[in-house]
């Protein structure tokens, strides 16, 4: 490399595209991060990308860990104080988004089954009894009739 | 002696039977050599039983009527076992009867001799010399008869000889009495010529009685002649001596000859030469001694004494031959009564007897020729009976049992069958054994117990199957070590497609065993196989689902389906067509296994909408939801 920067002044190249270049993909990148914000999103919700989370949900609890989410409860499973509601998000009835809500968080609407729900939820990463980690499990903050 | 009659016989022949008995005289473990010749080696000297008693040098044979058997020779006979009386009885079935014009006038001869001497023998006027010649004059002429073997003329030559030494006897009486005669005429003149002397010798011209020639002559010569008688008087009285021992001595030897001769007849069942014999003796020997001339510390004497309880006379033989002549007669009498009510086995029991101790009796001699066939049928199967039990030939036996059954319904099978079944029972056991021997590679305990289970019954037919097996299983062997190669690689596949080829290793029971499992295993499977096939082509969504999801399962349960290349096959078929279904559930266990629950529930989720009823998903759901719901956040 040393070598080769010491061709390239010999050389006497103009650097000019370069540095317009280096310009433009740093401006694209800060884009990128600014249209990718949840308080982005919150403003204009997308839809979640399931595909991306059955693939590997812990990421999406690294990149600002807020999502809204719109769906239909296909099925409520109860243990303990804890519910599983297994949600279909609109468009695409071959998904289903496992979301938990938590005994600890009392919501303030009734989730039935069947209904379709506006949902914010944080993707959070737990503990079992053993230690071990349970990752990329989407957690019901709140919960809204839509 | 108590319950013995002795039977006066000639050979070793003399025995009867039981047909009954025929087993019990049979032991297959070993003794069947003595079973054939009928001898059980009873040593008196071993058991302690008294000999039986010798006459002139002849052991007589005893039977004992309470087993049907004969001691003779330090041994005793079964009847129905000795050779020799099979060969005499079987060759008296065969013969026919002589009813010739000879044979009856015979008979009837000797019948009349019989009843004639029966007559005369009592009767002291009829007692003497016409009486005898004619019994020797019709006993003469009973030799002619080639039945009666010159018997009836060495009895009629020992008559003529017996009163020969009378006659003899008599002449040397007569003899001596001529002597007592001139024995007394010389002593009265031998008297008269000593008176003579003594009256010279008083008138003198005598010396001491003797005269001089030439004075005294008359006194010498009278002498001289009184010397001479007194000399004859004593050559006469020696001759008289020699004649009176003479006939002292004559008697008892012809009696000790006729007495012989008369036991001799005894001793060849000649019966009726017997009877004649007796009686005649006391128109020979009219002194009325008609003791027989035993030693009396011989066995023949106490065996006499111990029949009657009297000293043995001439009488005794006729006492016993007569009562020989009529169990013959009443022996042939029950046969004709058993063979009328079909009881073969009784009918020839009796004969035996009656061959036996009379063969030479008329009522013997002349039984119907249809009667002997009927026996000889049935004492042909006896033989046969006997012969297979001696070669242990059960299953034989067990078939002339029954034939001899049918024939004889009285017969008693159920000795000889109990022994036949237990000894079928024993081998067997031991061809069982042997066989498990046989099977867990024992060779050493299998050949033992396979010689054993043939010693007991050579024609066991289990064993020819045995040996075939034993051969068949040698034969596929190359085919065992292909089959076990096979199994070891889990090659079922294979083994299944040549199922019929590798069946022979059934011959070896741990194989078989295994055969039966992989046919079933494969065959089970195909069945599966083809039932998923079936449903995964009616519902095209579902069924390959359906079909990965039940292949999955049975091969994570049993890893011999992983290596079976048409269940892989249709696993990976019904993978690829379901692959939505399969993708999720796979990218589920994958998530759960690297702790991704959320991801890992989202795809059992997903698995769950391509298949509801999927047991994989659900289970999946189950798992990673509890995991989710019980861990802290």
């Amino acid at each position: 490399m040393a070598r080769s920067s010491r061709r390239g002044r010999n050389k006497k190249v103009n650097s000019t595209p370069i540095i317009i270049g280096v310009l433009v993909i740093l401006v694209a990148v800060l884009a990128s991060m600014l249209f990718f914000k949840p308080e982005a999103r919150s403003a204009a919700p997308k839809p979640f990308n399931i595909s991306k989370y059955r693939q590997d949900g812990s990421r999406f609890a690294s990149t600002g860990n807020r999502y809204v989410l719109e769906g239909k409860v296909e099925s409520i499973e109860t243990r303990g104080d804890n519910r599983m509601l297994a949600v279909s998000i609109r468009g695409n009835n071959r998904e289903l988004l496992p979301l938990l809500v938590l005994g600890s968080n009392p919501l303030q609407i009734n989730i039935t089954r069947g209904d379709t729900f506006i949902f914010e939820v944080s993707c959070r990463t737990g503990r079992d009894s053993a230690g071990n980690e349970v990752k990329g499990i989407l957690v019901v903050n709140d919960v809204k009739t839509k | 002696m108590k319950a013995l009659y002795y039977l006066p016989l000639i050979s070793l022949a003399l025995s009867t039977t039981a047909p009954g008995q025929m087993p019990s005289s049979f032991d297959a473990s070993g003794r069947s050599t003595q079973a054939q010749s009928g001898v059980q080696n009873d040593d008196p000297m071993r058991t302690g039983e008294t000999p039986p008693p010798q006459i002139f040098g002849m052991e007589m044979p005893l039977l004992d009527p309470s087993n049907d058997t004969v001691s003779y020779a330090g041994a005793k006979f079964d009847v129905g076992n000795n050779a020799v009386v099979r060969e005499r009885f079987e060759k008296f079935l065969s013969q026919t009867p002589d009813d010739s014009e000879q044979s009856r006038l015979y008979r009837k001869r000797l019948e009349e001799i019989l009843t004639y001497t029966e007559r005369h023998s009592g009767n002291a006027a009829k007692i003497g010399g016409k009486t005898l010649v004619k019994i020797g004059l019709g006993l003469y002429n009973l030799s002619d008869y080639p039945g009666d073997g010159g018997q009836a003329g060495t009895l009629a030559s020992a008559i003529v000889s017996a009163l020969d030494a009378q006659r003899a006897n008599r002449r040397r009486d007569r003899a001596n009495a001529e002597l007592d005669a001139e024995i007394d005429k010389l002593i009265v003149k031998t008297n008269s010529l000593n008176n003579r002397n003594t009256e010279r010798g008083a008138g003198g011209g005598s010396v001491g009685g003797i005269r001089n020639p030439n004075g005294s002559s008359g006194a010498t010569s009278h002498t001289f002649m009184i010397a001479s008688n007194t000399s004859k008087i004593a050559e006469k009285k020696a001759q008289q001596a020699a004649n009176t021992a003479s006939n002292q001595a004559t008697i008892p030897i012809a009696k000790l000859n006729y007495q012989g001769l008369v036991v001799w007849f005894m001793l060849q069942r000649r019966y009726d030469h017997a009877v004649i014999g007796a009686r005649v003796y006391r128109h020979i020997f009219r002194d009325g001694d008609t003791r027989m001339n035993l030693e009396k510390d011989s066995d023949a004497y106490k065996m006499f004494t111990g029949i009657s309880g009297m000293p043995p006379t001439i009488n005794t033989v006729d006492t016993m031959a007569s009562n020989a002549r009529r169990e013959v007669d009443q022996s042939i009498d029950a046969v004709l009564g058993a063979l009328a009510q079909n009881k073969l086995g009784e009918a020839t029991n009796r004969l035996i007897t009656a061959v036996a101790i009379g063969e030479y009796m008329q009522s013997v001699a002349t039984f119907p020729v249809e009667h002997r066939k009927r026996i000889a049928a049935y004492w042909q199967l006896r033989k046969r009976a006997l012969t297979a039990l001696n070669a242990r030939d059960y299953g034989m036996v067990e078939e002339i049992a029954a034939e001899m059954k049918k024939m004889d319904a009285d017969f008693d099978d159920s000795q000889l069958l109990s022994y036949t079944a237990g000894r079928k029972r024993q081998s067997n056991f031991a061809l069982r054994s042997a066989r498990k021997a046989f099977a867990a590679g024992n060779d050493e305990e299998f050949r033992r117990l396979a010689t054993e289970a043939a010693v007991i019954w050579p024609r066991n037919p289990a064993l020819d199957a045995g040996e075939e097996e034993i051969a068949r299983v040698d034969s596929y062997e190359p085919l065992m070590e292909e089959f076990r190669r096979l199994l070891e690689r889990n090659q079922f596949r294979a083994i299944y497609n040549e199922r019929s080829r590798f069946e022979n290793v059934a011959a070896d029971p741990e194989l078989k065993k295994k055969y039966t499992e992989v046919v079933e295993f494969v065959g089970a499977t195909d069945i599966m196989l083809a039932s998923l096939r079936t449903g995964a082509e009616s519902d095209r969504t579902i069924g390959p689902c359906l079909a990965y999801e039940q292949l999955d399962i049975l091969m994570k349960k049993d890893k011999r389906y992983a290596d079976d290349k048409v269940f892989t096959d249709a696993y990976n078929q019904y993978a690829s067509q379901a692959h939505d279904f399969v993708q999720a559930l796979r990218d589920g266990a994958d998530c759960e296994a690297r702790g991704e629950h959320g991801s890992a529930l989202s795809n059992y989720y997903r698995a769950r909408c391509f298949f509801p009823k999927s047991t994989l998903a659900r289970e999946g759901i189950d798992r990673v939801t509890g995991v989710i719901v019980n861990a802290q956040y």
